[in-house]
């Protein structure tokens, strides 16, 4: 079993609800998000569009995020999902430079969310579950929202189908640019669509981190 | 009607997340290391260039010492013990620290705190015999001496050299593993970074010898000057080598005509390594100028040190997730 996600770019609305659901679901400490889009424009007039190009931890095979990481804090499951265990960080940041996708977030204390280069909001909501939830001078990362696999999994679920057993930012996605399974078995959704679509892309192919995270589109 | 303002409140500093100014497909520069970094990797690469030149010449014993102990181990190991505790200052979680030991089996950092441990830990066993406190010798009566002329001592110089050089090496090595950051990821970061510090370390060494009445010796010269050549060709190796690399293409344009041009080339090349290399030469010509040109080579080569590391870390930069044709840059 080794969980993957495609994300096909030609569906993506740019509505940035997967950025929120992720935020909600985990709530990440301020400035960290785990779940981005980037937005860009290509082409000229009158052929100019934009274009969407949503991000998120890639879970590689080979993640050099872990070979970095001193300490230990960064692991890979079995099942591929590469975690970050805030016990054991020591807040380093080794992976944060050896990550091409820039997956990896520390949690500074900052509180209140990026106005302008120069100035935040006041704390938020949400600020006060991120202190709870996380660790001053750790980093955090995506999941694959593990825990709702995990209990998708014990409950008889089928990540990847199951809303609630598959990651908040698939579920949430009005478009389904995002499909989410295993990529071991051929009959999973995501198996099937690259099946249907062709070959996925990765990014930043250079790196050379056999990515579970690609792109279609 | 009227529109509620969102209040705001300064930035404290930039936050460490490389995506987080915009969101953008631009090269995008790392914010997470920078001059502490700079400053425990000179000051670990002086202090274990130091130890190892000194016993290599055989000059350890002719430079003074304190509380019996040689001076120049003593520099060594300050060097290394005062670097090691600027990185756990540096680190989210210090008290954490221990855990850098743990991963061994993957994490070049992991190598490197066992090199500082074993460092420390053998060159403290090393000189220990010939701790003086008044006129006591503690531990007299182990069985070596700090000069290595026995078995036990020679086998603890030869464990505390070898754990010197991964001190010298692993910061280097560091950055140069991952393939994140194309101006990294390259041999020639750790060697210019050993050379570095190696160049440097001769420096202190004629310093001190200048200081103990010792002549300097056309030999010491001559390898100050190996140094520097080689730091110099690899400096200008790696600048010339895959320039066009997305990333690599973007940190040399900032090294050479973006914001640190002046630093680069007229701080780390020219003051940094070519004045100090035609110094060198002078000195190989000119006996009496030895001590004094000993002193300036120093003040050239310590702050040319610590910038090559600065603009190494400063110019790490990230080359975009895909390239797009025909992408629109304002």
């Amino acid at each position: 079993m080794r969980w993957g996600m495609v994300i096909d770019v030609g569906r993506c609305v740019g509505c940035h609800a997967c950025t929120i659901a992720c935020k909600s679901e985990n709530e990440s400490p301020a400035d960290a998000f785990y779940a981005p889009v980037i937005e860009y424009e290509a082409g000229t007039y009158p052929n100019a569009q934009m274009n969407y190009l949503p991000i998120l931890c890639n879970h590689c095979e080979d993640a050099p995020c872990i070979t970095a990481c001193p300490s230990g804090a960064l692991t890979r499951r079995d099942d591929g999902i590469v975690l970050a265990d805030e016990d054991v960080c020591i807040g380093s940041r080794a992976c944060m430079t050896a990550c091409p996708y820039g997956a990896l977030h520390l949690f500074t204390g900052e509180e209140g969310e990026m106005r302008t280069e120069h100035a935040r909001t006041e704390p938020t909501v949400s600020d006060r579950r991120a202190h709870e939830r996380h660790q001053v001078g750790t980093v955090s990362k995506c999941t694959y929202c593990s825990h709702k696999i995990d209990f998708g999994l014990e409950h008889g679920l089928t990540p990847g189908i199951d809303p609630l057993a598959t990651p908040a930012c698939v579920v949430t996605c009005p478009a389904e640019c995002r499909i989410f399974g295993d990529l071991d078995d051929a009959t999973s959704p995501i198996s099937q669509y690259i099946e249907r679509r062709g070959p996925a892309e990765v990014l930043r192919p250079d790196a050379k981190t056999g990515a579970h995270t690609s792109y279609v589109g | 009607m009227s529109v509620e303002t969102v209040p705001t409140r300064p930035v404290g500093h930039v936050p460490e997340n490389v995506f987080m100014d915009r969101w953008v497909l631009e090269p995008k520069t790392q914010r997470v290391w920078g001059a502490p970094h700079a400053t425990w990797f000179t000051l670990m690469g002086v202090g274990g260039g130091l130890f190892i030149l000194a016993r290599a010449l055989d000059r350890d014993a002719d430079l003074g010492h304190w509380l019996g102990i040689p001076l120049v181990d003593w520099i060594s190991f300050v060097a290394i013990a005062v670097g090691g505790l600027i990185l756990i200052g540096d680190l989210g979680r210090p008290w954490r620290a221990w855990r850098a030991f743990v991963n061994v089996r993957r994490s070049v950092i992991s190598w490197g705190a066992w090199a500082d441990l074993i460092f420390l830990t053998a060159g403290a066993l090393l000189v220990l015999p010939d701790l003086r406190i008044g006129s006591a010798r503690p531990f007299e009566s182990l069985p070596w001496d700090s000069n290595a002329t026995s078995a036990s001592g020679r086998t603890l110089e030869i464990v505390a050299m070898i754990a010197a050089l991964g001190v010298m090496i692993y910061a280097g090595i560091v950055l140069a593993r991952p393939r994140a950051i194309p101006y990294w990821h390259s041999p020639s970061i750790p060697l210019q970074f050993l050379l570095s510090s190696a160049a440097t370390a001769m420096a202190v060494l004629l310093v001190m010898e200048f200081a103990n009445d010792v002549a300097i010796e056309a030999s010491e010269l001559w390898i100050t000057a190996a140094f520097l050549v080689a730091l110099l060709a690899l400096v200008v190796g790696h600048l010339l080598t895959r320039s066009d690399t997305p990333g690599k293409k973007e940190s040399r344009d900032r090294l050479l005509r973006g914001q640190y041009r002046l630093p680069f080339l007229g701080g780390v090349v020219i003051l940094g390594t070519v004045v100090p290399l035609a110094l060198t030469v002078v000195a190989l010509a000119v006996t009496d100028a030895r001590d004094a040109l000993a002193v300036v080579l120093l003040v050239l080569l310590l702050p040319a040190g610590f910038a090559l590391r600065l603009l190494t870390l400063r110019v790490g930069i990230f080359p975009p997730l895909k390239e797009v044709p025909g992408i629109f840059r304002p």
